[in-house]
């Protein structure tokens, strides 16, 4: 796994859609910029960490079953 | 000697006194402010010109409400979520196919016709669609589709529909980034529908914002 991602992987576009996907959902909550920065960086946050979890096990099933 | 007040008592045997219901209303002041705060905020007019921009042009209703930031903000973060998706894909992943020579669709026993057949041939384009501009080459595609002639005059062949052969290979050698491409059109397609509604209703939670372009006589209030 570790090498896969640090060769040509498509986990290296995963961070445009993260970063797009949650600054666009917090400003079409709120229209001050410093909410919008910080609960876009709340859902950055969020997602990555779902992903990440699901990447884990993932990985442990392939693994170890 | 002389009589000093205590502490009124907080807990019983451990247990927790029920509070009068003065201890538990919030402060006046508090009150006060929110009446002041939600009296600023007159339900918005619905602004169907600028939901109508932001179709065209993710952002560009929020540009000509004079909210430039984040109009700026949608437009940047959406097109390249859009483009870059189509990048992924070998710029082959948003089109209509021409669907008169494939099998018919039956929907609860209703034939489909014409562009809702094309739609259930390529499902996803239900999503793509939504980021206004940017997906209509597709539709010229669909429109003047031609099987004896592989480009359009003025688009080319930008979002025409791919012949299976070059499917077949993208699918085969795109190392899963084409499928991967046009999820990322469809979730930017999505989201358009969301800058829509924040131009159309304006956002969820609303703040007095003076100096905005002022809407139905009012001041605006984003």
């Amino acid at each position: 796994m570790i090498p896969a991602l640090f060769g040509f992987s498509i986990y290296w576009d995963l961070p445009v859609l993260l970063v797009v996907v949650s600054l666009v959902y917090a400003a079409t909550r709120h229209d001050r910029w410093d909410k919008i920065l910080r609960e876009g960086f709340g859902w950055g946050v969020r997602i990555a960490l779902f992903l990440s979890a699901i990447g884990l096990g993932l990985y442990l099933i392939s693994t170890y079953i | 000697m002389p009589l000093t007040s205590s502490p009124a008592p907080t807990e019983h045997m451990g247990l927790p006194l029920p509070t009068s219901p003065a201890a538990q209303a919030p402060a006046p002041a508090a009150v006060a402010s929110k009446a002041v705060a939600e009296e600023e905020l007159p339900p918005l007019p619905l602004d169907l010109v600028a939901g109508l921009l932001s179709y065209l042009i993710p952002g560009l209703g929020q540009v000509y409400q004079g909210r430039i930031g984040k109009g700026l903000l949608f437009f940047g973060g959406l097109y390249l979520l859009f483009f870059y998706g189509m990048w992924m894909g070998q710029w082959q992943n948003v089109w209509l196919p021409d669907a008169t020579d494939l099998p018919d669709v039956e929907i609860v026993g209703q034939r489909l016709p014409g562009m809702a057949k094309a739609f259930s041939y390529r499902p996803q384009f239900l999503g793509q669609m939504w980021i206004g501009t940017a997906a209509w080459p597709a539709l010229a595609q669909y429109a003047y589709f031609d099987k004896d002639r592989k480009v359009l005059p003025v688009f080319g062949a930008f979002q025409r529909t791919p012949t299976e052969d070059e499917l077949n290979a993208l699918q085969r050698d795109g190392n899963k980034r084409w499928d991967l491409g046009w999820v990322y059109t469809v979730i930017a397609g999505v989201l358009n529908l969301l800058v829509i509604y924040d131009a159309v209703a304006g956002p969820m939670f609303r703040e007095p914002q003076p100096g905005l372009r002022k809407r139905g006589g009012e001041d605006a209030t984003w």
